[in-house]
């Protein structure tokens, strides 16, 4: 049962196609798992809709016949899913497509690299880091991260175990969807690690001891 | 708050336009149909580059953008579902993932519907009980214009220039925080409006 949801803010700017890639995959990851946020997202696109509509149109140059013979000129394009093969015939237990599909290798046998005693990171983007993260974090079970707050907005997507926080638990499939000025100092109480989706728009500050330490070598 | 009798007409006349390129696209479904889609295309083809062109795109990558999501109209209005969206939502989609396929080279990630992992809704909404959704964009056209100014300017950069909320808030100089809370409360709006009229 799910608990933690998308906010509205955050399907809206989905929805209006304002976000990153890994914001777009991470939202996906818990639509997939979550019909009632896939039914309120509907509301967004049709409130798009509406706009469309309301908008004052511009000059079109081009004369609909002219679509229809380019259409017909135009080989069909069959548009392709390339890792479906491989998906099926891997360990992707638990993990949606749009995440799957990221994964070089199954989850467990992923390079995690270890950057604090229980915490591994894979990253799954090369951009730098002031343009925000994209990465798995594998948390053991017990650890308490340090209390940070965010400089813009972090997303969270439980893959497996739970933590809890002030907010309260959460487990696979819920999402943390936090804004700039919540403070929080989640704790890993599954008894396997737990593993998450994050993805920011700008790294964290933290304000703890610990979190001024590793924030260097994380940044989370 | 009661409409006015122009703002009445004025619905009443949109509601139709909707019903009309709903037909519009299931007769280019079944029977590709060109006069429809001609009627299609004058209504939206404009709207959609004017959509592009306010979010910055030039006029030309613009109006060959238009041509690819005509196309695309063209060739999928079979995988339209009337029972799903209106004409325009379905539009709006597509054109919204063009934009962001050509701006960034891939396409937007979304929830793939044969993924095992996908829950299915198990809330089985009957045919009665949904309301129509040419009523629904009616009732939305109408909570629109009665949101107060503040939502709809955010909805307006939103929408209309394709800001992010850190952008809005930058742009009128107020917090992030308020920018979110004016979409939410817009959004709020607009869902309590549905149910009202569900719940009649
Ligand atoms: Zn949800």
């Amino acid at each position: 049962m799910l608990t933690h949801h998308l906010t509205e803010a955050t399907l809206q700017e989905y929805s209006v196609g304002a976000l990153s890639k890994a914001m777009e995959t991470l939202i996906a990851c818990h639509l997939t798992v979550c019909p009632h946020c896939r039914h309120r997202a509907q509301l967004h696109d049709a409130v798009g809709g509406v706009m469309l509509d309301r908008i004052e149109p511009a000059t079109v140059q081009t004369l609909p016949q002219n679509i229809i013979e380019r259409a017909s000129q135009q080989a069909e394009l069959t548009k392709t899913k390339p890792l479906e093969d491989d998906l099926s015939s891997r360990n992707t237990n638990g993990i949606p497509r749009p995440l799957a599909r990221l994964l070089p290798a199954p989850i467990d046998q992923l390079k995690w690299r270890t950057i604090a005693p229980g915490l591994k990171q894979f990253n799954l983007t090369n951009q730098p880091r002031k343009d925000g993260a994209f990465k798995l974090i594998s948390a053991a079970p017990g650890l308490s991260m340090s209390e940070h707050t965010h400089k813009h907005r972090e997303l969270t997507y439980i893959v497996c175990g739970s933590y809890s926080d002030k907010f309260g638990q959460f487990n696979a499939g819920d999402i943390s969807d936090l804004d700039d000025d919540d403070l929080h100092e989640p704790v890993v109480d599954s008894e396997i690690p737990c593993i998450s989706l994050i993805a920011t728009d700008a790294p964290v500050k933290f304000s703890g001891m610990m979190g001024k330490v590793i924030q260097p070598f994380i940044g989370i | 708050m009661e409409p006015t009798l122009q703002e009445s007409t004025k619905l009443a006349e949109q509601a139709s336009i909707n019903e009309r390129m709903q037909r519009n696209l299931l007769a280019i479904a079944s029977d590709r149909d060109e006069t429809a889609f001609a009627d299609f295309y004058a209504y939206f083809a404009g709207r959609v580059k004017s959509f592009l062109m306010g979010k910055g795109m030039n006029e030309d990558t613009s109006e060959e953008l238009v041509q690819e999501i005509m196309i695309t109209v063209w060739r999928k209005a079979q995988s339209y579902d009337p029972g799903k969206a209106a004409a325009s939502t379905w539009l709006f989609t597509i054109a919204r993932n063009r934009r962001i396929d050509y701006l960034r080279g891939n396409s937007r990630i979304e929830v793939e519907l044969d993924d095992y992992m996908l829950e299915e809704d198990d809330t089985v909404v009957s045919q009665e009980a949904s309301l129509n959704l040419i009523q629904q964009s009616s009732i939305l056209e109408k909570t629109l214009t009665k949101l107060p100014q503040d939502q709809q300017q955010v909805m307006h950069l939103s929408y209309y220039r394709g800001l992010s909320h850190g952008d809005i808030a930058q742009w009128l100089s107020i917090p992030i925080g308020t920018v979110k809370s004016r979409i939410r409360l817009a959004m709020q709006t607009m869902r309590s409006e549905f149910s009202e009229q569900e719940s009649e």
